[in-house]
């Protein structure tokens, strides 16, 4: 009888152990809604969306090196050095004459390929000159933002007008009682209607859900996924198995690295500029949000799932402390403070979390 | 016979070659410093090399508290932004007491005495959560990077914090011995009456604020060398467990490990407010934690633990701060030492690889 009454006990403390990131999400947005004003609008759900953009981005791409037991500290700046060379080649792209679709197609394109560089070179150092991870990535930290200041001579670039266009356009336009328009903003509208209009789902959003999904899809259900939660349960079972280590961890690296520079370009669609700094706060989230969401430093553990909820509680602390007009500054004191809660939860509750894998 | 003198050899070669791969630093310091006297205009000047060392003393201290830390085999990515915490506390403290009217000296004292208090507690909760709750130092200490940059930018609002008292940027730029060509040296203080002329020529040798981080570090690389404290630092870098069964108090010297890191990060924020006579909170891309941990790897210690020297890493901090010193001077942009830093910090890890006794003990 009590028998049962521990197990049962146990079984809802490793549910708690498993999902307490899930719980923590719907403390805090309570919380929020009860506490500010219009929190709980579809106003506010789009700059929520929008804000987890990034982080969930830069978090799924680190989510892949920390499975495999590495870390990649260069996110931040990879996807500063993006956004400058995104912006830079529309510019140039736009001098040189060529129609704005083109030279953002192709100044996007090229960005994703630059991009693909730093993680290349830093699969390289880790995978096949055995540098530790930790200080390739921090190596790759310096140069990234190094090169990224020399190419933008330290001063913001703004990329032509226009740029903004796609990266400000939702999915859906709802004006009540009278109109809904996808995709396309609705034209000659009176005052009045514009300001009750209703814009759902930002576009940039739902490009990364999208890629994001694609690589979640990758990671749970094809073989590149096995064999990366092999590499990060151990290396040498993983190449007994016959798995080509370094060409995965070069691949691994690359796809974080790419995340960046994709968080890159959608930065500079919707902000229309890039600066050398512009994702320097993002390694801190990136890292937190995988922690959060139940991955292990040591390698072989941690889901895309859990890292969107990382990024969507650090989201909505942000929207939040926004709502409630605490000042901004304080939104690192509490992600630094969730990152050590979450790993002492980690700590405390080994048994319950037996998650991931 | 022939065996025997091929094996010897082969020992000697193993030898120069583990030599070399645990002292390039030094000699690359070198190198560095002849190439750019060759390349660079007044490089090789008094003046310059004073001027490295002012630009140096900052690093030289944030570097020297990461050596103790990354000896036992952890790491302390907070550093910097302790530092720019302190640095705002005290010349805030120092401001406001100084606006009330308070004798700047009472002042100064108050506000370096302040910020070396607050010091600690960053370093005393990095060290309870990787001691005693068994957090990751990576995890542990980036979460007080995160905590300690929002609590500044708190307190100073995003602004730097200027009306400190004047006196503490004029003790902060004095030199220990000042070198007027032609009359001579004098101490502490500049030579009486000079003029325009004689200001230019004036040079100061040994900034206070060095003479302050040397005595330092040279009383530190002392303890970590002949005393038990530094002993048993480096027995917990070599092996946990081996420490705990010799009888060593593991956690409580971890605490103590990540408190004197703190601490030499809140002495480097007291001095950097003394010579920039403000309060600057740290930005992120000021990336102190970098330039600190890549001078400690470069000057041959292990992110494992149990290898590192105090000595070592301050060649490290001088080869970064020279290269910078000397990427100026040779009219590069600054941001080329962000490049450099991270380039010789993945070559220094890729040459401690390569070292035969390290091949050896990896195997």
């Amino acid at each position: 009888m009590s028998d049962t009454v521990a197990l049962k006990g146990k079984q809802a403390g490793g549910w708690l152990g498993r999902n307490w990131a899930l719980l923590f999400l719907l403390i805090e947005t309570v919380a929020f809604i009860v506490l500010g004003s219009r929190f709980y609008s579809l106003e506010n759900l789009q700059n929520i969306l929008v804000a987890c953009t990034w982080v969930l981005l830069l978090g799924v791409g680190e989510t892949f090196v920390i499975i495999t037991g590495g870390i990649d500290l260069s996110v931040g700046f990879v996807m500063g050095f993006s956004t400058v060379i995104c912006a830079k080649f529309i510019v140039l792209l736009r001098g040189i004459g060529l129609p704005m679709p083109v030279s953002l197609a192709a100044g996007a394109l090229i960005c994703l390929t630059v991009g693909l560089i730093p993680g290349f070179v830093n699969g390289l150092l880790v995978a096949r000159l055995k540098v530790p991870p930790f200080l390739a990535t921090f190596g790759m930290y310096g140069i990234a933002y190094g090169v990224a200041e020399i190419i933008c001579r330290n001063t913001p670039i703004i990329a032509p007008k226009g740029t903004g266009y796609i990266g400000n356009e939702y999915f859906f336009y709802i004006v009540p009682g009278k109109l809904f328009s996808f995709l396309v903003r609705p034209q000659n509208l009176s005052r009045l209607e514009l300001r009750s209009m209703i814009t759902l789902v930002p576009i940039i959003t739902v490009v990364a859900f999208l890629i994001v999904g694609i690589f979640g899809f990758v990671l749970r259900r094809t073989r590149f996924g096995r064999h990366t939660y092999a590499v990060g349960g151990s290396v040498d079972a993983a190449s007994r198995a016959g798995i080509n280590v370094p060409r995965h961890l070069t691949f691994v690296y690359m796809i974080s690295s790419f995340f960046a520079s994709l968080a890159g370009v959608l930065f500079v669609l919707r902000y229309v500029t890039g600066t050398a700094d512009a994702g320097s706060s993002l390694m801190l989230d990136a890292v937190v949000s995988v922690v959060i969401g139940g991955a292990s430093l040591y390698g072989g553990r941690g889901t895309v799932k859990g890292t969107i909820l990382g990024a969507l509680i650090i989201a909505v602390l942000e929207t939040g402390m926004v709502n409630l007009s605490i000042p901004t500054f304080n939104r690192y004191i509490a992600i630094g403070g969730i990152l050590i809660l979450a790993v002492l939860i980690d700590q405390f509750f080994p048994e319950l979390m037996t998650r991931g894998q | 016979m022939s065996e025997a003198t091929g094996t010897q050899r082969e020992a000697a070669d193993r030898r120069i070659l583990t030599y070399l791969g645990e002292r390039w630093s030094g000699f690359f310091l070198i190198f560095l410093l002849i190439v750019f006297s060759f390349v660079g205009k007044n490089f090789f000047a008094v003046k310059n090399f004073s001027n490295i060392l002012y630009f140096a003393t900052i690093y030289l201290l944030l570097a020297g508290g990461e050596t103790f830390v990354i000896i036992t085999g952890g790491i302390d990515l907070s550093v910097g932004f302790v530092m720019g915490l302190v640095m705002v506390v005290a010349a805030i403290i120092m401001r406001d007491m100084y606006a009330a009217g308070i004798p700047d000296v009472y002042c100064m004292l108050a506000g370096s005495a302040a910020g070396l208090v607050v010091g600690v507690f960053p370093g005393l909760i990095n060290g309870l959560l990787v001691a005693r709750l068994r957090v990751p130092p990576f995890i542990a200490t980036l979460g007080m990077y995160g905590v300690a940059n929002g609590l500044t930018l708190n307190l100073c609002k995003g602004f730097p914090i200027y009306f400190v008292p004047p006196r503490v940027e004029k003790i902060g730029n004095s030199f220990v011995a000042y070198f007027l060509p032609g009359r001579g040296f004098t101490f502490f203080h500049r030579p009486p009456d000079m003029t325009a002329d004689d200001l230019r020529n004036l040079i100061g040798i040994v900034p206070v604020t060095l003479l302050v981080t040397a005595i330092v570090l040279v009383v530190f690389a002392f303890i970590l060398i002949r005393t038990k404290f530094g002993r048993h630092t480096f027995a917990i870098g070599g092996s946990m467990d081996a420490a705990i069964r010799s009888g060593i108090n593991v956690p409580r010297h971890l605490v103590k490990i990540y408190i004197l890191s703190s601490m030499f990060a809140a002495v480097a924020g007291v001095l950097y407010v003394f010579r920039a006579g403000i309060g600057h909170f740290t930005t992120i891309s000021a990336s102190y934690e970098l330039f600190a941990i890549a001078s400690v790897v470069i000057g041959g210690a292990s992110l494992m633990g149990g290898k590192g020297s105090v000595g070592r890493t301050v060649i490290g901090v001088l080869i970064l701060n020279v290269l910078e010193n000397g990427l100026n001077i040779t009219g590069l942009p600054t941001f080329y030492r962000y490049i450099a830093t991270g380039l010789i910090l993945i070559a220094a890890v890729f040459i401690d690889q390569l070292t035969p006794e390290r091949r050896v003990r990896s195997v």
